[in-house]
């Protein structure tokens, strides 16, 4: 099976690298000539009916002369590329490339490609792939469950063209590019792409140039919702407070949470608001949240634990906003923690960490279910992204309950499979959302 | 991306030009080309497109249907379905191919619709997922399902339609040259426009005129190629094409070919017994009796007329030998490898075990069998059938002396031909089967002095024949050149028995039937197949290079042909199978089972129409009971729990109505609260009636919902208001009955 694989694997390599070179290569009116090649080719075997065959001569010759012409390009440029600090999965940006003319020649009818590293996985990561496919899809299922084209494309960027550059001159490019996933996004190089005269066939000038772009993961809007919890004491003192806790010194309003002294309630503002508002002190006392990231998946390009990625990122850039502290963070078999001095600015932190994160397809969940265990009597509430409902997560939602921890559960499913997950009544916390693939949005907005 | 101004015009002129329609080609270039001029656009909407490409495809089909019928489509395919045959199957190929140069030939008018449509639209480019049946599904899914819609390309038609109508007019038998040059001038045309400025204009021309000299001499090679091809040998092509069968008149031999014999491991015939039963040695396909000079063997008789053989009442049995009865019988696969130039169908000679007396279950037009033992059968390309067999009688019969009578002139003429002395064919005890070539007889007659032979039972010179080639003759397909001190006059055969003692079964078979000849007894020399190896799946199989001879001795006692190899059996031997012989093996079991399929040898036709009863079972369900699966459908639809369909501000709706201040269809519940107001005893109460509104909205449509507290507000003032609205009318109906 395995040596069949490696031939497929092959055979997708080759094929994916002449599709990306002939889209390259071929100018539109080149892709043409190629394909009326291959028509006169098919027709002119029938000489007795056609004579397509004189069409197909000139036709050959005219490709020919023109990769001729594309055989070299000679050229002396300099380029430099301005990258932004992050890039959003699914939202289009923009960069800036500085391209300098040092050859003596105006250079002219240019065309700029951003080579970016090639995205092709290695053979375990395909075929990985490749078996979580076989699993999800039905063979001969017409219509259905469509596989993606290109599953692995990282990064559609598109080529630009290149204003005229006179001998010593700069000109500055824009280029547009939709990065698809998160991630560290690697350039590689700059291409330059000279046709040729009749406009067919383009001759390439590569210029290596190493860059590279953080690709945050997609974000939901989130609406403004009261996060479980209540306070807690923590141990790290003022120094682990922010802004957020309760001391001794007045820092802000907030809407009363179970758990509030009634000493603190702002009476004056819950006349005027018509509902009940505490004062906020900075104190060791404060609620300090969880985000729970579950990983735990054997499709390493499942949909749905990158919509999970999506919903944790957007909780982690959303709740440093509001009133309480998210600095614990849970993914996979690791915690990160990201109180440090009395900034809240870990939210870009978050997201980083995020951005990398990689399905855990060789550990059990029970990893991640001893990793929050240790840390359980320093949090408030917390919030559980997963990516099932079996036993394993039940059980850890369960114990999570019996320590006392309000907790907020998403379960992210796969399209379709939303209606196959009846959870016991008996066993959810009282928050808890199922989130399908394709309506995340709108389940977010339910919360 | 347009066409230049002209351009597609001069091509839709030329295309009339060669393919004779130059008055529509006049016409439609004068209408497109006539949008420059025209400023009146019109705005063709997605769906507009869609609708005309529809008439396009309709067109289309129109058109396929005519050049279908009119290139005799429908006579040409029913006669091949009917007799499947070459010249039926030539027949189809030519009405298909006259079917599409005859729509591509029409295709710039099929299209012009869709293109003038786009050339007046006020848009430059038309969506893809107008041609594209599948884009657009995929779009309306995607819509249905509420997904983000998938960008659609938009795509400007005028390059497409040039380029249809330069290879349209291809589609003409003219051996002219005027379309290569028309075709180069609009090509030119057509790229001077896309032409790279960054080169000179000169560079460009100096190039397109290398490529059109190119290209001129190109195609002229093509078409003087293409002349060449087709005045080969057909005959040529049909020996690549596939391995010919066995002549029953003659037969070449590889004696006296230097270097390797070529060894092909291609399996040709499948046999398989009953249960464990050994399967026949070998399978003969024919016999000759004259071995001529150019070393071939040929048939000894000259009425080489085949008997018909009638079938038994099922069409399907097949009695060789009346009275024989054959305890033996073995089933064989084999392929009929020739055309008939009678019928068209197949025919080939069958590989028959020795002494087969009648063949069973043959699905075949004909069977004939000669005087030399060979069967030939017409009928579908692979046949399987079951020989039954046993030792005794054989269906060849030896040499009549009225045979030399009855066909005298001819006879003598025949073994003239091949170098028999003419005083020994006129003599009256001339038989063939005794006839040894007079280069050939003083090798063996120094062989037989060696052999000390001094008895004249055929049982024991057979015996003593048979050592001696055991013991002193080696097996080899590899011939050396000869040496330079061989005799003038020395024969291959001479030279084989005298001085190599190597050969291949040919040499054998050949040296083996010479010399019992010389021995006085007759011998036959016989080709075939040697059955040897079992196969994986059971049964066994014979390969090309099982392909063997061997001689056949006349037994007088039995009065009955009989098998004498002397091969040494060394020659079978499986030197192991390299892997690619395995693929081969199994390649080749995948076209013996496509070619069961084909031929109609298996039982999946059968099994194909039962396999259809369940699709007829499923359409015809779905074609009456899909009405009520619909109203299921739509059932299930309305019991879809839309959230706050409970609520009971519906209640106040139906109360009100019932008042006569009915809620028109489309009109939102605030505009209607607003007209009902006009009736006092509602506009007293409108104010909590708009709060009510309000609570049933976010019970409805509010994501969140309503809290407990809010829900039984809701419930509990709906109840009040209904209450307020009616009690007053009881009062008054009350009051009434009082006065009474």
């Amino acid at each position: 099976m395995t040596q069949i694989l490696r031939i497929v694997y092959a055979v997708y390599r080759l094929f994916s690298s002449f599709r990306f070179r002939v889209a390259r290569r071929f100018t539109r009116a080149g892709a043409m000539v190629f394909a009326a090649i291959v028509l006169g080719a098919v027709m002119g075997i029938d000489t007795e009916n056609t004579v397509a065959y004189q069409a197909f001569t000139p036709l050959l010759f005219l490709l020919v002369c023109a990769m001729i012409f594309s055989w070299r390009f000679r050229a002396r440029f300099s380029v430099r590329r301005f990258l932004p600090r992050f890039g959003t999965a699914g939202q289009p940006l923009s960069y800036a490339v500085v391209l300098k003319n040092n050859s003596t020649r105006t250079q002219s009818d240019l065309m700029l490609f951003d080579d970016m590293t090639d995205p092709r996985p290695r053979f375990n990561e395909w075929k990985a792939v490749q078996l979580a496919n076989e699993k999800r899809f039905r063979s001969f299922r017409v219509g259905k469950d469509r596989r993606r084209a290109s599953p692995f494309k990282v990064a559609s960027t598109k080529s630009a063209a290149i204003p005229v550059v006179p001998p010593g001159g700069e000109t500055e490019i824009k280029i547009e590019m939709l990065p698809m996933k998160r991630g560290v996004l690697s350039f590689q190089s700059v291409t330059l792409a000279r046709p040729d005269p009749f406009g067919l066939f383009r001759a390439f000038y590569k210029m290596p140039l190493a860059s590279s772009l953080l690709v945050l993961p997609k974000r939901y809007p989130l609406s403004d919702f009261a996060m479980p919890g209540a306070t807690r004491y923590q141990e790290g003192g003022v120094a682990l407070a922010s802004n957020v806790g309760q001391s001794e010194e007045f820092v802000a309003l907030r809407d009363y949470r179970r758990g509030d002294p009634l000493r603190h309630i702002h009476w004056r503002s819950w006349a005027k608001a018509g509902k009940p508002i505490v004062k906020e002190f900075e104190d060791e006392f404060f609620v300090r949240h969880a985000l729970v990231l579950d990983t735990f998946t054997q499709d390493p390009r499942s949909e749905a634990f990158e919509e999970a990625v999506s919903v944790a990122a957007s909780f982690a850039c959303t709740i440093p906003v509001q009133e309480t502290l998210l600095d614990l963070l849970f993914v996979g078999s690791k915690a990160y923690c990201f109180t440090a001095g009395r900034g809240v600015a870990h939210g870009d932190q978050m997201l980083e960490i995020l951005a990398s994160v990689l399905p855990c397809a060789n550990k059990p969940f029970s990893t991640l279910e001893h990793l929050v265990f240790n840390h359980v009597g320093q949090l408030s509430g917390c919030i559980c992204v997963l990516l099932a409902w079996d036993a394993p997560r039940r059980a850890f939602v369960k114990k999570l309950q019996a320590e006392g921890i309000p907790l907020l559960v998403l379960i992210v499913a796969e399209t379709g499979d939303a209606a196959k997950i009846r959870p016991d009544p008996a066993e959810i916390p009282e928050r808890f959302k199922i989130l399908e693939v394709g309506r995340i949005e709108e389940g977010l907005a339910a919360l | 991306m347009k066409t230049p101004p002209m351009l597609v015009g001069a091509a839709l002129i030329f295309w009339g030009w060669q393919t004779g329609y130059l008055w529509a080609g006049a016409v439609m270039a004068m209408v497109l080309e006539g949008s420059r001029l025209v400023k009146a656009r019109w705005d063709f909407s997605d769906e507009d497109f869609n609708r005309i490409w529809t008439v396009c495809t309709l067109l289309f089909l129109g058109a396929a249907v005519i050049a279908f019928t009119d290139n005799g489509g429908p006579a040409r395919f029913s006669h091949f379905f009917q007799n499947p045959n070459l010249a039926s199957q030539t027949g189809v190929g030519l009405a298909a191919a006259r079917t599409g140069s005859a729509i591509l030939r029409w295709l710039p008018m099929v299209l012009f619709l869709f293109i003038a449509a786009q050339a007046f639209s006020s848009r430059e480019e038309i969506p893809v997922t107008t041609i594209s049946l599948l884009l657009r599904l995929r779009w309306q899914k995607a819509r249905k399902l509420g997904r983000p819609l998938p960008a659609v390309r938009g795509m400007n038609f005028s390059h497409a339609y040039f380029a249809t109508c330069l290879f349209a007019a291809s589609v003409h038998s003219s051996a002219g040259r005027q379309y290569f040059w028309g075709f180069c001038a609009l090509l030119a045309w057509a790229l001077w426009t896309h032409r790279t400025r960054r080169f000179r204009a000169v560079t460009w021309a100096t190039a397109m005129a290398v490529v059109f000299a190119l290209g001129y001499y190109g195609q002229h090679g093509i078409a003087q190629f293409q002349s060449y091809v087709q005045n080969l040998d057909p005959n040529w092509f049909m020996h690549l094409a596939r391995r010919r069968g066995v002549s029953t008149d003659e037969t070449r031999t590889a004696i006296g070919d230097i270097g390797r014999l070529k060894l092909s491991g291609k399996i040709v015939i499948r046999l398989s017994t009953e249960g464990d039963a050994e399967p026949p040695p070998y399978l003969r396909e024919a016999s000759y009796q004259l071995f001529t000079r150019s070393r071939e063997w040929r048939v000894g008789r000259t009425n080489q007329t085949f008997e018909v053989v009638s079938p038994e009442t099922n069409n399907l049995d097949w009695i060789l030998l009346p009275e024989k009865i054959a305890p033996l019988r073995v089933q064989i696969a084999c392929f009929l490898p020739d055309d008939s130039p009678e019928t068209g169908a197949r025919m080939g000679v069958l590989p028959l075990p020795t002494g087969c007396a009648r063949l069973e279950n043959l699905p075949v037009f004909s069977v004939k069998k000669n005087l030399d033992g060979a069967v030939v059968a017409e009928g579908p390309g692979l046949v399987m059938f079951d020989a039954l067999y046993g030792p005794g009688a054989t269906i060849d019969a030896p040499f009549e002396p009225d045979e030399r009578m009855a066909t005298n002139s001819f006879f003598l003429q025949h073994h003239r031909r091949f170098s028999v002395d003419p005083k020994l064919v006129t003599n009256t005890n001339y038989n063939p089967d005794l006839f040894v070539p007079a280069r050939e007889q003083p090798a063996l007659n120094e062989v037989i002095s060696q052999l000390h032979i001094t008895t004249t039972n055929t049982a024991e010179i057979l015996r003593v024949v048979g050592s001696f080639f055991q013991n002193h003759f080696k097996y080899s397909t590899w011939q050396a050149r000869e040496s330079r001190g061989s005799r003038t006059n020395e024969t291959q055969i001479s030279r084989f028995l005298l001085s190599t003692h190597e050969g291949h079964c040919e040499y054998f078979a050949t040296a083996t039937v010479l010399l019992l000849r010389q021995l006085g007894i007759p011998a036959r020399y016989a080709i075939g197949y040697a059955v040897h190896e079992k196969s994986a799946g059971g049964g066994y199989v014979v390969r090309l290079r099982d392909g063997h001879s061997w001689c056949l001795v006349w037994n007088a006692k039995r009065h009955a042909w009989e098998d004498f190899d002397t091969t040494p059996a060394i020659w079978m031997q499986d030197n192991g199978r390299s892997w690619f012989e395995r693929i081969s093996d199994a390649w080749s079991w995948v076209e013996f089972q496509f070619a069961r399929f084909r031929w109609g040898q298996t039982n999946l036709r059968p099994y194909l129409l039962l396999a259809l009863a369940p699709v007829v079972l499923v359409l015809l369900y779905q074609i009456f009971f899909r009405r009520k699966r619909r109203l299921r459908a739509g059932a299930r639809d309305s019991q879809i729990e839309w959230p706050g369909v409970d609520s009971e501000f519906y209640l106040v709706e139906k109360s009100l109505a019932r008042r006569g201040i009915v809620r028109k269809p489309g009109e939102s519940f605030s505009d209607w609260i607003q007209r009902a107001e006009s009736d006092p005893e509602i506009a007293s109460a409108a104010a909590p009636l708009r709060e009510l509104l309000k609570l049933h909205y976010r019970y409805r449509f509010d994501p969140r919902g309503l809290s407990a507290e809010d829900r039984r507000k809701l419930r509990v003032e709906t109840e009040a208001f209904l209450k307020a609205i009616t009690e007053p009318r009881r009062e008054v109906l009350g009051t009434a009955n009082e006065g009474h």
